[in-house]
């Protein structure tokens, strides 16, 4: 049995690019991907008035890192306003999908919102393409039968690694797959020391998982120790300035400690009974490719098949990012069990008939599996209008308090205004609903990215953390310099209570309203001293 | 080297027009600048330094876009770093190019 990927092994021959059957079928799929992930999503187009299918803070958070370097022409530090208003908190995020986004969004002229989250997309998309070829040392008929399951990464689970904001693991995940593409094609030292940098500067987690996969294959003798070692080499040399920063923010907040997670905090997790009609294929396609394990691409499926379940063994929820990709990792056993099942009936396989069942398989997955998402997700235009007019009509360094919106929990998006802002806590808020009372000072969040304390940094080696438990307090409204009161809300308390508050700071000669659309109205407070809201408070109704 | 770029060219038209197929709403303007751009930057620097790998030519193209987002990526970050605005940073490809050119022939 271990002989029948070998003698079915379709030649690779050197093929100067032509129309052929086996390219429209990349094309096609390509394509349908693209349209069923992407344009669907952004309403078939590219250009937004807004960011356009944001389901999540985190996709915000993203967007606004990448416009910020964009403004600074760097990435030396992080905008002021994702870090809770500190200054000098050093760039610490791997800064590749940023810097791209950042320039394809100067050259071609589209928003940053678009930018990032359109390349997201694309990387999403050609990552099948590569896994293609991966298998394609194996078999082209497994290749091309494996190809359809791409579109389970636009499922439920998955597609929450697009929608929800997990791009860097996205794009980790792409430069992983071109990385272990290069392993598998006896591998050059250029190319592979740039994809794994590359990787590196993507999403650290990914790159933790190549090299683990790189060591069991030097382990095993399946790769040159000598390229290997010299790779690395290069690698280590070029990477170690983000490497330094990397283990004094990241590997200082969240250094590596053994648990067991069950569940991902409400985020639905890909599991493989997701994969419903497909599942017995492939775990009959695992079993059969036990007779073929000494083969690269089998390996790495069953590898990443491991790696998904890593929440069990301390790779925590890492390991459910690396099961948005499953689809393409676990396709190589589907293809194998279908082929297998298909030599049982046709002995001569020809490429249009292995094509035409890809593209049968494609549909009924499209029909039971893809979850189409056509929506403008959690931005409109009125609050966009809203953001921007603070962002290009307020000082520098005026500090924004915004009151209740059934938006604003996620709260990466109000980075957008390009200020310190604070968020009143909706716990606090509710409290002061039931009893009926409008105060001088409210439980508030200063929203921003804590992941990593706000690192500063004092040498090579040394580094300062300003962050402080003082982020969340009890925060007197009366000395910001702008107030955002949402007049609408889903919930008619809130919108009640929000414009009761609204008349109170009104009744002060010293706070007026500097602009108003159908969402939101701004006040500005043009003297900070002085008590706009009574200590004691107001009472209402 | 002239069926590669004549192939090249053949791509970028069919990026352009199945592009557009997909995002049918989005004006065919925007479309072309937005493929374009997305060549320079994301195509052409890596597809010089696989001109002669021996490789099928979609596979090749995938993985230029590979490459020329790492090499782009990590220079436009470090060249921020030392001190270069990024909006200078379109000239990167160019001097990929040249670069991958010299090698080209340097290697004939």
């Amino acid at each position: 049995m271990e002989g029948w990927c070998k003698s079915l092994m379709v030649s690779n021959k050197i093929s100067f690019y032509k129309l052929n059957l086996e390219n429209i079928y990349l094309i096609l799929i390509f394509s349908i991907l693209l349209w069923a992930g992407c344009a669907t999503l952004f309403d078939y187009r590219i250009a937004h008035e807004f960011p356009y299918g944001y389901l999540a803070s985190d996709a915000f958070q993203h967007q606004t890192r990448a416009e910020s370097i964009k403004d600074a022409g760097n990435y030396r530090e992080e905008a002021f306003y994702i870090v809770a208003g500190n200054k000098g908190v050093i760039g610490y995020y791997p800064p590749l999908i940023y810097h791209i986004s950042a320039l394809f969004s100067l050259l071609t002229g589209i928003e940053v919102y678009d930018a990032i989250y359109f390349l997201i997309f694309i990387f999403g998309c050609l990552a099948p393409i590569i896994i293609y070829f991966i298998i394609n040392h194996l078999n082209k008929h497994i290749a091309i039968l494996s190809l359809p399951l791409s579109i389970l990464i636009f499922s439920r689970a998955p597609y929450i690694g697009f929608t929800w904001g997990h791009w860097p693991s996205i794009i980790g995940q792409f430069f992983l797959i071109a990385t272990v593409w290069s392993l598998i094609k006896k591998p050059k030292i250029f190319l592979l020391t740039i994809l794994l940098i590359g990787t590196c500067f993507s999403h650290t987690s990914e790159l933790i998982i190549l090299l683990l996969f790189i060591f069991f294959l030097v382990t095993i003798k399946k790769i040159n120790f000598k390229t290997i070692f010299i790779t690395l080499l290069l690698f280590f040399i070029i990477s170690s300035y983000y490497l330094i920063i990397f283990k004094f923010t990241w590997m200082h907040t969240q250094p590596y400690r053994f648990n067991i997670l069950k569940d991902w905090g409400g985020s639905p997790i890909f599991k493989l009974s997701d994969f419903k009609f497909i599942s017995p294929f492939i775990i009959l396609g695992m079993f059969l490719s036990l007779f073929a394990i000494k083969s690269l691409p089998i390996l790495f499926s069953f590898f990443m098949f491991i790696i998904g379940y890593g929440n069990y063994y301390g790779f925590n929820f890492r390991a459910f990012q690396i099961r948005f990709f499953w689809p393409l990792y676990l396709s190589p056993f589907f293809g194998i069990a279908l082929y297998r099942i298909l030599k049982l009936i046709i002995k001569k396989i020809k490429l249009i008939i292995t094509i035409a069942l890809a593209i049968i398989i494609l549909v009924l997955l499209l029909k039971t599996s893809y979850t189409r998402i056509s929506y403008p997700g959690l931005m409109d235009k009125e609050h966009w209008q809203l953001l921007t007019w603070l962002k290009e009509n307020t000082p520098e360094d005026a500090e924004i308090y915004f009151f209740y919106g059934d938006i604003y929990d996620q709260d990466a998006l109000l980075r957008n205004v390009k200020r310190k802002h604070y968020l009143v806590a909706t716990t606090d808020y509710i409290q002061a609903i039931k009893s009926r009372i409008i105060k001088s000072a409210y439980l508030t969040e200063t929203p921003s990215d804590a992941g990593t304390h706000f690192p500063v940094r004092k040498g090579l080696f040394n580094y300062k953390y300003l962050h402080s438990a003082n982020y969340t307090r009890i925060m007197p409204i009366c000395d910001k310099d702008y107030y955002v009161i949402d007049k609408v809300s889903r919930f008619k308390p809130f919108a009640q209570y929000n414009l009761l508050l609204l008349q109170s700071l009104l009744k002060n000669s010293w706070i007026k309203k500097v602009f108003e659309n159908h969402a939101s109205i701004v006040l500005m407070n043009t003297n900070t001293t002085k008590e706009c809201i009574p200590k004691e408070g107001i009472k209402i109704g | 080297m002239d069926k590669q770029f004549k192939n090249l060219i053949i791509t970028f038209i069919i990026a352009i027009l199945i592009f557009k197929l997909v995002f049918y709403k989005e004006s065919f303007i925007t479309i072309i600048r937005i493929v374009a751009i997305f060549f320079w930057i994301f195509v052409l620097p890596g597809f010089i330094f696989l001109f002669n790998y021996k490789l099928n030519f979609v596979e090749k193209l995938v993985i230029s876009i590979a490459i020329s987002t790492a090499l782009i990526g990590i220079t436009s970050y470090y060249l921020g770093l030392l001190g270069l605005n990024i909006k200078h940073h379109w000239i990167l490809p160019l001097i990929y190019l040249i670069i991958g050119f010299l090698i080209k022939n340097v290697k004939r």
